[in-house]
């Protein structure tokens, strides 16, 4: 991947920064995303991007954690810096305060920690199936395999989707991530994946409608009944803004994650043990993965007034890009940030943002996550890679995701 | 020592109720249920008190000395 010194400026303005044009949205040799990002924090604090109509690129955790903490100047109404009149508007994603609040009122209680402790032995048995069924085969491609269908079964479950449609939404969210990232050529397949996401829930909601109560367990129809600042229904643009973006993060975002981590657990045999010996490490191991093997490469936000920032001379409208993958690994902050401390403990990390955006699934995650280790190690506790091929990663412009984990372990006869 | 969550900075993210859970606990929606009031803190949960002021990555942990 081409660095600051390898390209020349073409900004007709003046930043004060280094300038560079740089599409992130390529796949990547598995790790080179954290390595940019890496010598990007220690060369410099902020940059400008040429790329797309251009933006700031703000490297340490510092910076990082002002653009999330003030959204009154950081708006989300785009969140990809390459990109800032999205054909899409997530809800409460793209919305900034005081709306924002009044919609992720709405959603909290799905993905609190007591509805993930209700479901936990849903999603376990999901999990377990999974493990169970690879276990006797003495290898698999993890991502295909397990790290796409756990987390979209156990996603799906919690909000009430027919399991049986699971394979037409993997589908959408594949085609959706080729263009958000900011690859041109992904942009037709992103808006057909919107497309179809969007007609499914129009057809959900159109079968709920009417009905005097809301089904339970079920969220289309609970969107149905539920209202916006206890003052109103929900219009159905609202509804179907939401559903789509639950979908599209509640799916992708943990295939990744479980990527890293099995990739991580695969290389390190005595992490494995240590697990094993003390599960109680397992909910730190799981935050470490989340800090160090962030999937978050870069958070973009579009700027809402003139603003003087980290040394940078905003203008209204500008793009910025919190560089997350680099403010995880900060060792301004973290003490041996650039190693994987299995039990840390102080790890204010941004693996899950931070600010009134924070991932709204996050407890969600982490259940998986914890579960997908701790089935996994009970039944497969020794695995390795397979082979020796490079493994790619998808372009980080928005969320990086290994695209493949091929795993073996030994089979007794 | 007094623990001190300020509700207008703690968005939920649960990282301190996991390391303290026998000092703190969440509501409904996620958040530290005790966002918004000082508590006592007991000597043998120093440690933990201090470990969750470290681990909020939205810094809405404070600890205060005793009056």
């Amino acid at each position: 991947m081409s660095t600051a010194s390898q390209t020349e400026a073409t900004v007709d303005r003046e930043v004060g920064c280094p300038v560079f044009h740089q599409d992130f949205s390529e796949p990547q040799p598995l790790g080179c995303h954290w390595a940019l990002a890496d010598r990007l924090r220690e060369q410099g604090p902020l940059y400008f991007n040429s790329y797309a109509q251009g933006y700031w690129i703000f490297t340490r955790h510092d910076a990082v954690k002002d653009i999330y903490k003030n959204p009154e100047i950081f708006s989300s109404e785009s969140i990809t810096p390459w990109d800032p009149e999205p054909i899409y508007r997530f809800v409460p994603t793209q919305i900034d305060p005081p709306q924002h609040i009044k919609y992720r009122r709405i959603l909290n209680p799905w993905f609190s920690p007591r509805r993930m402790d209700e479901a936990d032995a849903a999603i376990r048995a999901i999990c377990r199936r999974l493990v169970e069924e690879a276990a006797p085969l003495g290898g698999c491609d993890f991502v295909s395999e397990f790290a796409l269908r756990f987390p979209t079964e156990a996603f799906l479950s919690v909000v009430g989707v027919d399991l049986a449609d699971a394979d037409r939404f993997l589908v959408w969210v594949e085609d959706f991530f080729r263009g958000f990232g900011g690859d041109p050529a992904g942009q037709a397949a992103m808006a057909d994946a919107l497309g179809g996401i969007r007609q499914y829930w129009v057809d959900a909601l159109a079968e709920r409608r009417g009905e005097a109560e809301p089904r339970p367990g079920d969220i289309a129809s609970y969107l149905l009944h539920a209202k916006y600042d206890d003052e109103r229904l929900l219009t159905d643009e609202e509804r179907l803004d939401m559903l789509t973006v639950l979908v599209l993060a509640g799916l992708d975002t943990t295939r990744s994650q479980l990527g890293y981590m099995f990739r991580h657990l695969a290389m390190h045999p005595e992490d494995r043990r240590r697990l094993i010996a003390e599960p109680e490490l397992v909910p730190s191991a799981v935050e470490e993965v989340l800090r160090f093997y962030t999937m978050i490469f870069g958070d973009g936000r579009k700027v809402t007034r003139d603003h003087e920032f980290h040394g940078a001379d905003l203008k209204q409208g500008d793009m910025v890009y919190g560089l997350v993958s680099a403010a995880n690994r900060d060792p301004r902050v973290y003490d041996r940030a650039n190693e994987f401390v299995i039990d840390r403990k102080k790890n204010n990390h941004f693996g899950f943002a931070s600010g009134p955006h924070r991932c709204l699934g996050l407890h969600l995650a982490r259940r998986e996550m914890q579960v997908a280790v701790e089935e996994w190690l009970r039944v497969i506790p020794d695995f390795r890679l397979a082979g020796d091929a490079v493994l790619m990663e998808r372009g980080g412009g928005a969320l990086t995701a290994p695209l493949e984990l091929p795993l073996e372990w030994d089979v007794a006869r | 020592m007094k623990l001190f969550i300020d509700p207008e900075q703690c968005t939920g993210h649960g990282r301190c109720y996991r390391l303290a859970p026998d000092l703190l606990s969440y509501d409904d929606e996620g958040y530290a249920a005790i966002r918004g009031e000082a508590i006592a803190v007991p000597a043998n949960q120093v440690e933990f008190a201090q470990e969750a002021e470290g681990t909020c990555p939205e810094g809405a942990i404070s600890l205060l000395a005793e009056d």
